[in-house]
């Protein structure tokens, strides 16, 4: 036993089915897999015990990811190893832990992301082109919080890494800032392109995964 | 199957549809013989949180040659897209469409939900009738504890399953498998079902009426099917199959927590209540099956809620040893235990400690009636001392919001019964003033009003309902009656019960008030948002039913009942002399305090309470 409970960082992937649950849904389902996986977790003292979780970024319902974080506290000692295989034992399918270490970083240093765009079915001549040019300029978007309903450009704030179209899909990556005021969300991007070119059409389906997660740098991955 | 995401997207609550839960079972389909669709006719959440889903999913699944998966009502946004896009009604584990399973079973909790069925049948495109399904549809099938009067919904099902399951159903999946390896035949296959204990094949037992609409006769097709479709039992629980994990949902449900049953039946035997009866004989586990089946569930399912299920609790004869030994490790292992559903003549100071050491709402009692004479006409054995003590107790351990569950509309019932009702609220509240150790709180008495519903198997079930609009008044007299503020006043929507009434002791001619609704777009009839009293009585104008021949008239005691070919095993020579024994406001005591001779006794048990079944 530790005489200070010891904080854990888990890197890990939600995918699947699990795309489409809210954060406070992950967050009973976490809970679950930490009973099942019997790991010494630590709980906070009280009348209502709880396992003290903080994840990193807001994740869209319906938006996959490959890099999502979370913290916790663990009251004995364990390898990053042995903690990743007793949670993926518990995990549903689509919840993968991929790397346990103590946090030497504050989520707080987050400050961009990188997200995969992929849309079916869009027969279109020169799409790659017409997309790279749509983006090029400025992204004004609606963007609607407590204050109001307001368009914003938020060209500064993400650029297109790479668009690619074969067989009937375009695959877009694109970097988008993650810092709290400037924070977008990729479904901006989806939106412009919808009014601009047309796509996704209502009858297109499509999938959006953040694929990496960025220091304020926008260049160093985060830990 | 997959489902656009775009669709997923676009709904309220994705997860409904997803799948892909912890615990839930996925079998190779091309390795199994028998692929069986579990429907449960109302939304995930719901369905999801069903004690006999649970069970029963763990039995189908326990077996190499079946593979059993989920099916839920889609929530209408998601229906909707399902019909724009043509996208069939699909399993939660596999995706498959439901009509390409060989059963389909569906659960039948209450008869709201029946619209449903016809709709997640034609969602499923699956023929609605059953006389429409060739030998190559799926088998259409029902359990629950609607089953016990299927008749309004019968023409659309196959067969359906009597009592309780577990055995019933296994025994269901091997005769469709051997029928299924030598070439299926629906009318063999029927015929042959019909010979098992607990079965009953609606096709195979034609009625006939009386000039009045009453049933004339019951005429079996054969003569080797029984006249009287027995409800089977599980006799020994301590043996009975209890799942040893479960499906965990991503979203909440509304019993997101382990329950355990901790046993079948009820010893009171109140004259309105249908559970009562239907579950006889009681049967208990034994205390140790219990602590052991919990240990199971918590590790399995990492569940920090639990909750003893039964019709009342308090009356288990092990409570005390059962909540002893659950409270060993799970106050250690953080898991919250509730116990529902208590009585106030058996809720104890002990008690109420013990579930203090735990999360717990405000305290509910069901005295059902205002007054004693009512009560004892309902057989409700609990007395205003009983209820004053209970609250007082509950007062002392800092509760100061008491819940009331009543009944309105009772036999016999006059505008006296509904001033008691109102006068035990006060008395409730003087009680919390008369306690000196009381919390520091305003206190509050919540009345929640249910109206009668007669239900087939009950003592009442010759009764009629009262009429709309008496009920209404009612409910309207005991609000003027209701003055003071820390009081309040809930009662259920008279129009739904009426429909629940019409339903419970309907007869096969429903079925075209069923088809005829299910035709106008009707679904969610148990959601007041979908529930529309006026579109009902359209829909028995043009059919031509009468909705009050069911609901407000009183069956004649000769009458040939809907219901009168199953056999529960509780007699209707039982069920008369209690109807006759509430006329005269006379009580009956309770299983444990003597036998009454109801007659369950004959389907055997162990840890029973019949003085027969004793060993
Ligand atoms: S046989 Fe007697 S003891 Fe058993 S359930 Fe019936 S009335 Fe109760």
């Amino acid at each position: 036993m530790l005489s200070e409970p010891k904080k854990v960082r888990v890197k890990f992937s939600k995918t699947g089915s699990l795309k489409f649950i809210s954060h406070l849904d992950l967050n009973r389902t976490v809970k679950s897999a930490f009973i099942r996986s019997k790991l010494p977790i630590w709980y906070t003292q009280g009348f209502n015990p709880h396992p003290k979780t903080v994840f990193s970024l807001p994740l869209s319902v319906g938006t996959a990811s490959l890099c999502e974080f979370m913290d916790f506290k663990m009251t004995k000692e364990m390898s990053g190893d042995a903690i990743c295989e007793r949670l993926n034992a518990a995990f549903p399918a689509g919840l993968h832990a991929l790397a346990a270490y103590a946090p030497q970083t504050k989520f707080s240093e987050i400050g961009w992301a990188d997200y995969e765009i992929r849309i079916e079915a869009v027969p279109m001549d020169a799409a790659e082109e017409r997309v790279r040019e749509a983006l090029s300029g400025p992204i004004p978007v609606e963007k609607t919080t407590k204050a109001g309903t307001r368009t914003v450009d938020i060209a500064p704030y993400g650029k297109l890494l790479a668009v690619k179209s074969a067989s009937g899909e375009i695959v877009l990556s694109v970097r988008l800032s993650c810092e709290e005021k400037t924070f977008v969300n990729p479904k901006y991007i989806l939106e412009f392109l919808t009014q601009k070119l047309g796509f996704p059409s209502e009858r297109d389906d499509y999938t959006v995964c953040r694929t990496e997660v960025y220091f304020l740098d926008g260049e160093t991955p985060f830990l | 199957m997959k489902i656009p995401e775009r669709i997923l997207r676009s709904v309220e609550k994705p997860a409904r549809y997803t799948g892909g839960e912890w615990g839930q079972i996925l079998k190779d389909k091309n390795a199994v013989e028998v692929r069986f669709a579990f429907c449960f006719p109302d939304t995930y959440e719901i369905g999801m949180s069903n004690l006999g889903v649970r069970i029963l999913y763990d039995v189908l699944n326990a077996r190499d040659d079946t593979w059993c998966e989920r099916v839920y009502a889609p929530w209408v946004d998601m229906e909707e897209c399902m019909r724009r896009e043509g996208i069939p009604l699909w399993s939660h584990e596999s995706g498959d469409p439901v009509s390409c399973f060989d059963i389909v079973g569906f659960s039948l909790q209450y008869e709201l939900c029946y619209t449903n069925v016809l709709n997640m049948l034609e969602l499923a495109g699956i023929p609605l009738l059953a006389a429409d399904r060739d030998d190559t549809a799926p088998l259409v099938v029902g359990g629950g504890p609607c089953t016990y009067n299927a008749e309004p919904i019968a023409d659309y099902f196959d067969l359906f399953m009597i009592g309780e399951g577990e055995e019933v159903i296994e025994e269901l999946v091997s005769l469709y498998k051997e029928h299924k390896k030598k070439g299926f035949h629906k009318e063999k296959f029927l015929h042959e079902a019909a010979n098992l204990e607990g079965i009953y094949v609606p096709s195979l037992y034609a009625v006939s009426y009386q000039d009045d609409g009453t049933i004339a006769a019951v005429h079996p097709k054969y003569d080797d099917i029984p006249v009287k479709i027995k409800k089977r039992i599980l006799t020994d629980l301590d043996r009975a199959p209890y799942p040893k994990t479960l499906v965990m949902p991503f979203i909440q449900t509304v019993q997101d927590k382990i329950t355990l049953e901790v046993y079948r039946g009820c010893i009171r035997g109140c004259r309105f209540c249908q559970a009562g009866m239907v579950w006889r004989p009681v049967r208990e586990k034994s205390p140790e099956v219990l602590d052991r089946a919990a240990k199971v569930l918590a590790d399995a399912t990492g569940y920090d809620e639990m909750t003893l299920s039964s019709l009342s609790i308090s009356d288990y004869s092990c409570i005390r040893e059962l909540t002893d030994e659950l409270l060993t490790w799970t106050d250690e292992r953080k898991i919250s235990l509730s116990l529902p559903s208590l009585r106030a003549d058996s809720f104890t100071k002990e008690l109420m400690e013990r579930i203090s050491t735990v999360r717990t709402g405000s305290l509910t009692f069901a005295p059902e009636a205002g007054t004693q004479r009512l009560r004892d006409v309902i057989n409700k054995n609990v007395r205003e001392e009983d209820i004053l003590r209970a609250c007082r107790t509950a007062f002392e351990g800092g509760k100061s919001q008491v819940k009331l569950y009543f009944m309105q509309g009772l036999p016999t019932e006059t505008n006296e019964d509904l001033d008691g009702i109102a006068a035990l609220a006060e008395h409730v509240i003087d009680e919390y003033y008369r306690t000196p150790d009381r919390p520091r709180k305003t206190p509050g008495v919540t009345i929640s009003a249910a109206c009668f519903i007669p239900k087939p198997f009950t003592p009442f079930q010759w009764e009629p309902q009262c009429r709309m609009e008496t009920l209404l008044e009612k409910q309207s007299y005991l609000e003027r009656k209701i003055t003071n503020r820390k009081i309040k006043y809930n009662y259920h929507d008279a129009r739904v019960s009426r429909i629940e009434a019409v339903f419970a002791r309907g007869d096969r001619k429903l079925s075209a008030a069923l088809a005829e609704a299910h035709r106008r777009g009707m679904r969610f009839d148990s959601w007041d948002e979908h529930f529309h009293y006026d579109r009902w009585l359209e829909v028995f104008d043009a059919v031509g039913i009468d909705p009050a021949f069911y609901a407000n008239r009183e069956f004649g005691e000769e009458e040939i009942l809907p219901w009168d070919n199953i056999d529960i095993g509780v007699t209707k020579a039982f069920l008369l002399r209690e109807r006759h024994r509430a006329y005269a406001a006379q009580p009956t005591k309770n299983c444990r305090e003597s036998c009454s001779g109801c007659g369950a006794d004959k389907l055997g048990g162990e840890r029973a309470c019949c003085p027969s079944l004793k060993k």
